[in-house]
């Protein structure tokens, strides 16, 4: 019933029909599908192993909601995560905009979100390079700015998204690596201290 | 046995009675100054006592603990394997004939005769004995007694209810206080269901932590630990409370860890266990507390989704086709188990019932679109099933699991998910205007005065599988709008007629009076009128010219 232990939340956030679930679809079941889905019952919220050296961990992938009337609750969905992927839909510039607003937010309330900007839809591109409607270096120049990870995908293909996922679980296990370092350092062991419940005594 | 059990204590204690018994034995018993006690330790070895730990001075404290809580171990094993055997046995005797929780009404009697005859000879026991050689005698008795333990069931009661007077709180078994308490409260049926829930539930804790066998001990010794603590700190916030059962989480989770190299699966079943039991215990005093404004949102949000019942799957963008049976049913289906949710005692039963309920709204998405369902599909079709079902004390729920849930469940895995998804439904729900419907604002207000409802414009166009019952009363409703309509057309038209008919009188009145004003009707007197033209026109050079006399004598 509760499903596997997870490490970290990864949460997904983007415009309505910016292609989140197909991208979720394709990471965890190697496909793209056009008409009728067979075996899944839902794409909303996914746990995935993946293999970090000798290492493994479970990633949730949370997909949230991208239209714009539940967009005063999406602080609720982004609490806690470690890592967001914003997408964005290469061939719509609107999306693009919308993204920038969900980095905004998760700069100020989530501070220890690590943030990857993922461009859907790139095999349209391929089709035909006139539909781009999102430059590719403004972006990059953004991504920068923000100090965030880019990537651009195609779900139909799978071009990048293996990737994408790859990155953000690496980068999960090395800060966090990170921060029981920092910890550590400290000396003092606070389990011990922090528990009221056994009672200590001068007299041995 | 415990029902007798129950039965004797909620008469002779609401707990605070018995402590103020027990405080009045103890200090006739010691005889020591109440004023010094609080300053020396009881056990009057010389040393300076602490209130923090019952008056002793620290080494007493901790012999005196120590031992009262060996004790108290022992006894919990041995009162939840007694229990145990006679659930079994009750069981069997009942279930064989009945269902688990209905004994038949003459089994039923039978027990409650029992009850009485077995109180009353105890009570009698009791009240003989501490008049005959007073509280110190008892205290004897219960030393003695306590050879018995197990062997005399008699004495084992009284020993109990002994124990609740003469032991200082800290020393009592948990579970006794949850019976206690469970006397205490209104409705018997109901606390009969609970603590025999309570009951069941710690069983299968024992039974659990069996299976850990050192760790599991050391487990079970910081449950009992922990709920004495919280007993402790009933007059705490909320807030408070549920920092100290999240610290407690963290704690024995990471003891377990580290101590005991329990591996992480075996970790998270264990805290699932704690969880379990300690929540199962903790419930009546930490849901929905009176110090909190909790049942204030739930009244605000229950009465919110009432004015909400005429919002359509339409306008909130649910794919979802009641039309279909099989939909259909799943609705109702998830509509169940989120309104199932509030009869569950333990966080972690209530977010299962969030997830059946969200795997349910998956189906009826997957049926209704033949695709698997993203968030953008999801979030709406719950927030449909929260507005259909409007569950029970919902703000209350949420709360309660955000407080008491193991954090690591809620945070991250799929039962968080769906948890965060529920909170922001309720979110919508209560934020939600005429805009995220995508209605004018005009149509929301009324639609929210309760002047119209969306649903009548489309009875024409249902599809034609609709239950014909259904029609024919929405059919009605239309028939009975129109004609009250009509009616109304007819008393403001009457309204109309008589304002009309009074106007028309007032109207009339008016003029008649204007005329009767403009001339008035003077009626001099006969005699005088007759007189004046007889007499000799004294006044005559006042009249006015065509009035003179001249003209007549011409």
């Amino acid at each position: 019933m509760s499903g596997p232990r997870v490490d970290a939340k990864v949460v997904l956030l983007g415009k309505e029909y910016v292609g989140k679930t197909s991208l979720v679809e394709r990471y965890v079941h190697q496909r793209f599908l056009v008409g009728p889905y067979q075996n899944t019952i839902g794409a909303a919220f996914v746990a995935k192993v993946i293999a970090v050296g000798d290492r493994a961990v479970t990633l949730g992938i949370w997909d949230t909601a991208g239209s714009e009337r539940y967009e005063a609750m999406s602080r609720i969905y982004y609490r806690g995560a470690r890592a967001a992927i914003v997408c964005y839909d290469l061939t719509d510039g609107s999306s693009f905009e919308r993204a920038k607003f969900w980095v905004n937010e998760l700069q100020t309330f989530e501070e220890n979100c690590r943030i990857y900007l993922c461009g859907t839809k790139s095999d349209l591109l391929e089709e035909d390079r006139r539909r781009r409607g999102v430059d590719f270096h403004d972006v990059q120049d953004y991504a920068d700015e923000i100090k965030a990870e880019l990537f651009e995908t195609s779900s139909k293909t799978g071009q990048s998204v293996d990737e994408l996922f790859q990155k953000v679980a690496e980068d999960y296990v090395r800060f966090t690596a990170f921060q029981l370092m920092t910890e550590e350092k400290g000396g003092i062991d606070l389990s011990q201290k922090s528990s009221p419940y056994f009672y200590s005594c001068c007299h041995h | 046995m415990y029902f007798y059990l129950k039965h004797v204590k909620g008469d002779l204690s609401a707990p605070r009675r018995s402590r103020r018994k027990k405080m009045s034995l103890k200090s006739e018993r010691r005889g020591i100054h109440v004023d010094q006690s609080e300053l020396l330790c009881k056990k009057g070895c010389g040393y300076y006592g602490n209130p923090a730990w019952q008056g002793f001075c620290s080494k007493c404290w901790r012999e005196e603990y120590h031992k009262a809580r060996q004790k108290q171990i022992q006894e919990d094993w041995e009162l939840a394997e007694r229990l145990q055997r006679e659930e079994e046995e009750a069981f069997a005797s009942s279930h064989s004939t009945q269902g688990a929780q209905s004994l038949t009404f003459s089994k039923f009697e039978e027990k409650k005769t029992n009850e009485k005859t077995r109180k009353v000879t105890t009570v009698k026991k009791f009240f003989s004995a501490s008049s005959r050689t007073g509280a110190k005698k008892v205290a004897q008795e219960k030393n003695l007694k306590q050879g018995q333990l197990g062997r005399e069931r008699n004495a084992d009661n009284i020993l109990r209810d002994l124990k609740e007077i003469f032991t200082p709180s800290w020393e009592l078994a948990s579970p006794t206080e949850a019976e206690i308490q469970e006397a205490k409260a209104p409705s018997p049926s109901i606390n009969r269901q609970a603590s025999i829930e309570t009951d069941r539930v710690s069983k299968e804790f024992i039974e659990f932590l069996k299976t850990y066998h050192k760790p599991g001990q050391d487990i079970y010794k910081q449950c009992k630990m922990f709920l004495e603590a919280m007993h402790h700190k009933r007059e705490l916030s909320i807030e408070e409370q549920s920092e100290c059962a999240q610290d407690f989480y963290q704690n024995v989770a990471e003891k377990l860890q580290t101590r005991w190299k329990v591996s992480p699966e075996r970790v998270e079943k264990a805290m699932d266990q704690i969880e379990k039991y300690i929540m199962t215990r903790l419930y009546k005093y930490v849901f929905c507390p009176e110090t909190t404004d909790d049942e204030k949102k739930d009244l605000v949000v229950q009465k919110r989704i009432r004015a909400l019942h005429w919002v359509t799957p339409q306008m909130l963008c649910v794919p979802v086709n009641e039309d279909i049976p099989e939909v259909s049913d799943m609705v109702v289906k998830a509509i169940t188990d989120i309104i199932e949710m509030d009869s569950k005692r333990v966080p972690r039963d209530k977010l299962a019932c969030i997830t059946k309920c969200s795997k349910h709204i998956f189906n009826a998405i997957k049926i209704t679109k033949n695709e698997p369902a993203s968030a953008d599909d999801f979030l709406p079709t719950l927030i449909y099933i929260v507005l259909k079902g409007n569950p029970p004390r919902l703000q209350s729920n949420i709360q309660y699991i955000t407080r008491f849930c193991n954090p690591s469940r809620l945070m991250t895995g799929e039962d968080g998910y769906y948890f965060t998804n529920l909170c922001c439904a309720v979110a919508f729900i209560e934020k939600l205007d005429a805009q995220s419907l995508n209605l004018s604002q005009e149509d929301f207000d009324r639609y929210m005065s309760g002047q119209t409802s969306p649903k009548k414009q489309e009875s024409e166009n249902w599809s034609p599988d609709v239950c014909l019952g259904v029609k024919q009363m929405y059919k009605n409703l239309d028939l009975l709008s129109q004609l009250n309509e009509r009616q109304e057309r007819i008393v403001s038209e009457a309204k109309k007629l008589e304002r009309d008919l009074i106007d028309w009188t007032d109207g009339i009145t008016k003029e008649v009076q204007d005329i009767v004003e403009k001339y008035p009707l003077e009626i001099k007197p006969k005699n005088q009128a007759l007189a004046a033209i007889d007499s000799e026109n004294v006044e005559n050079d006042k009249l006015p010219p065509p009035l003179q006399p001249q003209v007549y004598a011409g």
